[in-house]
Order: C-alpha cells, then sequence, then structure tokens
C-alpha cells in the first residue's frame, strides 16, 4: 500500500509538473522508426517551429511491434502518422480516426520484381509468390490483387502470398518473385545489394491505379469536439508543413536532423539522405490539406476488395478539412 | 484518496470475494474430493466474470480488450481459420521440431555419456546454442530454411535441443556407483546396463526435459513466424490481427495456444505418471 500512495504521489507530481509549463503538449506517434519518411516532424521539432507555435511535441518512434492505431486507441498519443487504409479498416473496427491533415501526396509503395524470376507484366503473376507487408499493410495488395481477380489464398491460377519480414531477403534469395518496396527504403536495399534496376521489374501503386493515401496525420473523432484540442492540432499541422516544406528544400540537413534523432542509431547517412530526396518527391505537391479526389480513389480502392474487401461500406466522417482550412489560411 | 468510491469497481471486487468466499468454504470441507476440481474451475470462472463484467462497465473498447463472451463467440465463427492455424503451427511446426530436437538431443546425451571427451567439447556448445536468442536465430533460419513450417521447425530444434540434452546427460548419469558395480559383478554388458538400469533411472529427467521442450516448442513455433511465414499459422495471424486491431481473433489464438500447450503439456506428464511408476514423486499419487 506504501508502494502504491508513494506511486500515485508521484504520478500527481509529475501531472502537476507538465500542467505547470506553458507549453501544450502533442504526443506524436510514429508508423515507423526514425527516419526520413518522418523527416517533416524531426525538422518542425529541431528548428523550433513548434516552439513557435507554443507546442512541446513528443515524437514516439514505432517499429515492427507498434500500431499506431492501437496506440492512438490506448491514449498513447494524441495525433499518429499512419496509412488511410489502416485508418479506415481501424474505423469501420470501431475506433473513429478521423483524418486532420495528408502532408504525403502520392504513394511510394511498389511490388518489385526479379525479371529472371519470369515477372514482366501483371499478367505473369499468376503462380508466382509475392512478398507482402501485413499488420495493417496488407490492405493496398489485397485491393490490387482483387482487382486483377487473383486469389491470395494459394489456389490456383492465383498467388502465393508470403508475410515478409522488414528486409528483402525474400527477393534476394529468390524466395519469392517480388516483395514489396517503398521507393524511399527498400527500393534501395535491394540496389544496395547487387541488382540493378535492369534486373528488376518494378509496379508503382501509383500506375495501377490502386494507390492509397499514406503517411496521413490521424487523431480520434471524439478529441475533435474539443475546441483545446482542435486549436493545438492547428498549430500542430501548421508547424508540421512548414518542417516538412523546409525538409523538401533542404534535404541533406533534413537528413542530419533525422540522423540526431535516431537514438537507435540504425540509419545511415546516405540512407538518409537518398530516402529524403525520394519522400520529398512523395510529399510535394501537398500542403497539408487532403486532396478528396484521392480520399475517393483510397475508398472506391478498398471498397472494391472483392469477396474479402477491406471496407465494407462507404465511411462517413474520415476526414476533416476543418484543421487544415484554419491552418493554412 | 478522496475520490467518490466508484460502484463498478465495488461489483467487479464483489464478484472477486464471493468467488474467494464459495473455494473457501468448499477447501474447509475437505473431505469432498472433488474439492480439487472445482476449486481451480471457481477461480477462472470468477477471473472470467470480472474481466467480462468489468469490460463492459468500464466501458473498455474492444480495440484494447475484448470481453471473454466476444472472443468466445470470434472463437467459434472462426474456427476454420483457428484449425488451419492450428495445423500449420503445432502439428507441423511445433511437433515436428520437438520430435527432431528432442530425439537428436537424446541420441547425443547417450552419446557424450559413451564418450566422456565429448562432454568437455559438446556440452559447452550446446550451451552457446541454447544461449542465442530467438530473435536473432528466427529471421536466419527462416533465410535458410525458407518460409514454410520447415523453418519453424527448425528454430523449435535450437530451442528444445539443449533442455533435452542436459537433463538426459544429468539423468545418465543419476545411479550410483553401487548399483552399476551390482551390474558389472553380473557381468552386464553396457548395452545391458544403459537398458536396465541407467535409462530407466534417466527417466525422471528425460521427461523433466520433455516437459520443459514442450512449452519451448510452441513458444518458438509461435515467434518464429513473426519473421516471415506463409499467410497461415497462429504467429502469423497474432502479428497481423494486432494490425488489424481484431484483437478478437488474437485473443482466440491465444485461447488455442493455451489449450494445446496444456494438453501437450498434459499429455507428457501422464506418460511420465505412467513410465516412472516406481519413482518416490510418482507413487505418493493415488
Amino acid at each position: 500500500m506504501k508502494t502504491f500512495t508513494y506511486a500515485a504521489a508521484t504520478a500527481a507530481m509529475g501531472l502537476w509538473g507538465t500542467g505547470a509549463m506553458a507549453a501544450d503538449d502533442v504526443t506524436l506517434q510514429l508508423k515507423w522508426v526514425t527516419q526520413a519518411q518522418f523527416a517533416g516532424y524531426y525538422v518542425a521539432l529541431d528548428k523550433g517551429f513548434y516552439e513557435e507555435e507554443d507546442l512541446n511535441v513528443t515524437i514516439k518512434p514505432g517499429g515492427p511491434d507498434i500500431a499506431p492505431t492501437q496506440v492512438l486507441a490506448g491514449g498513447g498519443a494524441d495525433v499518429t502518422v499512419d496509412w488511410m487504409p489502416a485508418a479506415l479498416a481501424a474505423r469501420e473496427k470501431g475506433l473513429p480516426m478521423v483524418n486532420i491533415a495528408q502532408p504525403f501526396k502520392s504513394s511510394g509503395m511498389m511490388l518489385t520484381c526479379r525479371k529472371d524470376a519470369g515477372v514482366t507484366s501483371v499478367e505473369d503473376f499468376p503462380g508466382k509468390t509475392l512478398g507482402v507487408w501485413f499488420f495493417g499493410n496488407e490492405f493496398p495488395f489485397l485491393s490490387w490483387m482483387s482487382q486483377l481477380g487473383l486469389s491470395t489464398d494459394g489456389g490456383e491460377g492465383g498467388v502465393t502470398v508470403l508475410k515478409q519480414g522488414f528486409n528483402v531477403d525474400p527477393l534476394l534469395q529468390n524466395q519469392a518473385a517480388c516483395v514489396s518496396t517503398m521507393t524511399y527504403n527498400e527500393y534501395w536495399q535491394v540496389i544496395d545489394a547487387g541488382l540493378t534496376p535492369e534486373d528488376l521489374q518494378v509496379f508503382k501503386y501509383e500506375d495501377q491505379g490502386v494507390a492509397t493515401l499514406e503517411d496521413g496525420l490521424y487523431v480520434l473523432e471524439e478529441n475533435l469536439n474539443d475546441p483545446t484540442f482542435e486549436d493545438k492540432m492547428v498549430r500542430f499541422v501548421r508547424a508540421s508543413m512548414k518542417g516538412w516544406k523546409y525538409a523538401e528544400e533542404n534535404p541533406d540537413e533534413a537528413a542530419d536532423i533525422v540522423l540526431e534523432n535516431d537514438a537507435s542509431g540504425a540509419q545511415t547517412e546516405k540512407h538518409q539522405q537518398r530516402m529524403m530526396r525520394e519522400v520529398a518527391k512523395l510529399t510535394a505537391g501537398s500542403n497539408g490539406a487532403l486532396d478528396e479526389a484521392d480520399y475517393d480513389r483510397t475508398v472506391k480502392s478498398l471498397l472494391s476488395g472483392g469477396s474479402d474487401p477491406v471496407i465494407s461500406k462507404e465511411p462517413e466522417g474520415a476526414w476533416t478539412h476543418v484543421i487544415t482550412d484554419k491552418a493554412l489560411n | 484518496m478522496a475520490a467518490a468510491v466508484d460502484l463498478r469497481l465495488v461489483l467487479v471486487l464483489a464478484i472477486w470475494v464471493g468467488g474467494w468466499i464459495v473455494n473457501g468454504l468448499i477447501a474447509q470441507r475437505s473431505a469432498w474430493n472433488w474439492g480439487g476440481y472445482v476449486i481451480p474451475l471457481i477461480f477462472g470462472i470468477t477471473l472470467l466474470a470480472m474481466w467480462e463484467v468489468g469490460e463492459r462497465m468500464f466501458e473498455i473498447s474492444d480495440v484494447l480488450l475484448p470481453a471473454p463472451s466476444e472472443i468466445a463467440a470470434r472463437f467459434w465463427l472462426s474456427r476454420d481459420i483457428l484449425w488451419v492455424d492450428f495445423v500449420q503451427t503445432v502439428l507441423k511446426g511445433a511437433l515436428s521440431g520437438f520430435v527432431l530436437g528432442c530425439g537428436s538431443a537424446f541420441v547425443l546425451a547417450v552419446v557424450i555419456d559413451r564418450f566422456p571427451f565429448l562432454q568437455l567439447g559438446l556440452l559447452p556448445v550446446g550451451n552457446f546454442v541454447a544461449a542465442l536468442p530467438i530473435v536473432g536465430m528466427a529471421p536466419i533460419l527462416v533465410m535458410w530454411f525458407g518460409f514454410d513450417w520447415q523453418s519453424k521447425a527448425a528454430v523449435v530444434v535450437v530451442m528444445v535441443f539443449f533442455p533435452m540434452l542436459v537433463n538426459t546427460v544429468q539423468g545418465l548419469q543419476s545411479t550410483d556407483a553401487m548399483q552399476r558395480d551390482l551390474m558389472r559383478t553380473y557381468a552386464s554388458s553396457y548395452w545391458q546396463t544403459l537398458l536396465k538400469l541407467r535409462l530407466p533411472a534417466a527417466m525422471p529427467f528425460i521427461f523433466n526435459g520433455l516437459k520443459i521442450a514442450s512449452t519451448l516448442a510452441l513458444i518458438g513455433a509461435i515467434v518464429a513466424e513473426f519473421f516471415g511465414s506463409p499467410i497461415r499459422g497462429m504467429g502469423f495471424r497474432i502479428s497481423t490481427s494486432v494490425g488489424q486491431l481484431a484483437l478478437d481473433l488474437v485473443w482466440a489464438e491465444i485461447v488455442v495456444a493455451a489449450i494445446a500447450g496444456s494438453a501437450f503439456y498434459g499429455g507428457i506428464a501422464l506418460l511420465e505418471r505412467v513410465v516412472t511408476f516406481w519413482h518416490p514423486s510418482q507413487r505418493g499419487r493415488t
């Protein structure tokens, strides 16, 4: 009991301590580990853009065992970076996530195949083994396959799906004909491993018309009813977008900032600078406001999942322009 | 603390106290020979009731913790998925790895016991392998043996090998000099001594190793699936369902794992009772 009282007292003092600070606290949960994919937020933090908006932002890196949706549900973060398919699927599961901003305009997701495995077009997929990320990242792939009319359960005339780990080994070892890659990350791991772009056949989800929105900012719907929270998010989005535009223009500096914030020390400068340049291509063209046409395309692609669609009905209220309208004007 | 007493908390605690009192009453009437089965049952039901009532009254989101009734419903609806996963992980991955790992460890233990110089050379190597973390081994073994159950079985082999080896070696050395001398006076050969004296004496140790290995095998097979797998298997389902926020399915898989693990362990314990009926630890049982 003594320990409990002590713990309660310390917790209370901790709360009081943060309350006494002037700036508003915001916790951001990233979708993945610290890397240039999230450069905008680290730049905004490092350059003091959040401070200018009177915000005290904590950035929590993600990882293979962290589902941003669940962190948000558990109250571990105010706002999270996630992909729209995962967010919409969570919404249908009863976790009302709302997209408040969309710093990424284009999708960086690709299926990278070896030509020597006999894949040069989508017609070559049947009978092949394809590596896919799961943990909520499988939705764009599944809707693409169902649009192609290919079964993914290993049946006749369909494709065999592998749950790919977070590396490209299955492709390098010929265990899979294709693996999932991002333009800014895994594709370069394949190249660094010794394969040349000529050896590879790349299918961009953008080009296949099945691209879904990646790396948006999501909050819980109920929090948006609170004007203080809304105001915090307006300032957060404004500062974050400033960070993103700065990162686009100064890729090498942004990569350095990311490296400084990488507590794991797992990233290299060369990889991060390259990643930042590729990410800049995806964030280019977005001022932070969600493009409704992109949203509609994402929803359409997720609804058309054949017998097993990612979402079964048109989502309502899954995005809002309220925050970006106030932040950007 | 001055906070008003939360009625919901009171109800949850009331269920707990109620279960406790019932169990206390049963325990006092020790003449009831079914008390040994009823008491743990009531304990389990109490826990489930607290969970169910607590989850509903505190309105905890299903995304964080589904209620037992929801898990049961999911279990029933997803029987075919759970069966496919069970076959993939338990029957193919864990069991084959268990048989291979324990079998080879047993054979090696006999060899080590026969040639003492191996004890000095091989046991440290076994120790080394056992100290390798599964999260380090699993991706490598997936690379070597492919994505299907073979690589999971390989992880299980690595995990169960050492406990089985050490226990068997220990067991083979458990006979004392007097017993071995007696065999010698009977002019028994090495094999006769091994089969008639030393292996039976080693059985409690061997079963100890098998029991440890049975739970390790299931853990190994499930965790190994986190590092790449075909799109079936308990580890695959658990890791992907968390990402899809299908926590009811995750819990259903956990239920399957708990049942399979307990049955596996129980089966070996039962076999142990039959084989080592002569051992003091078993003779005491009725």
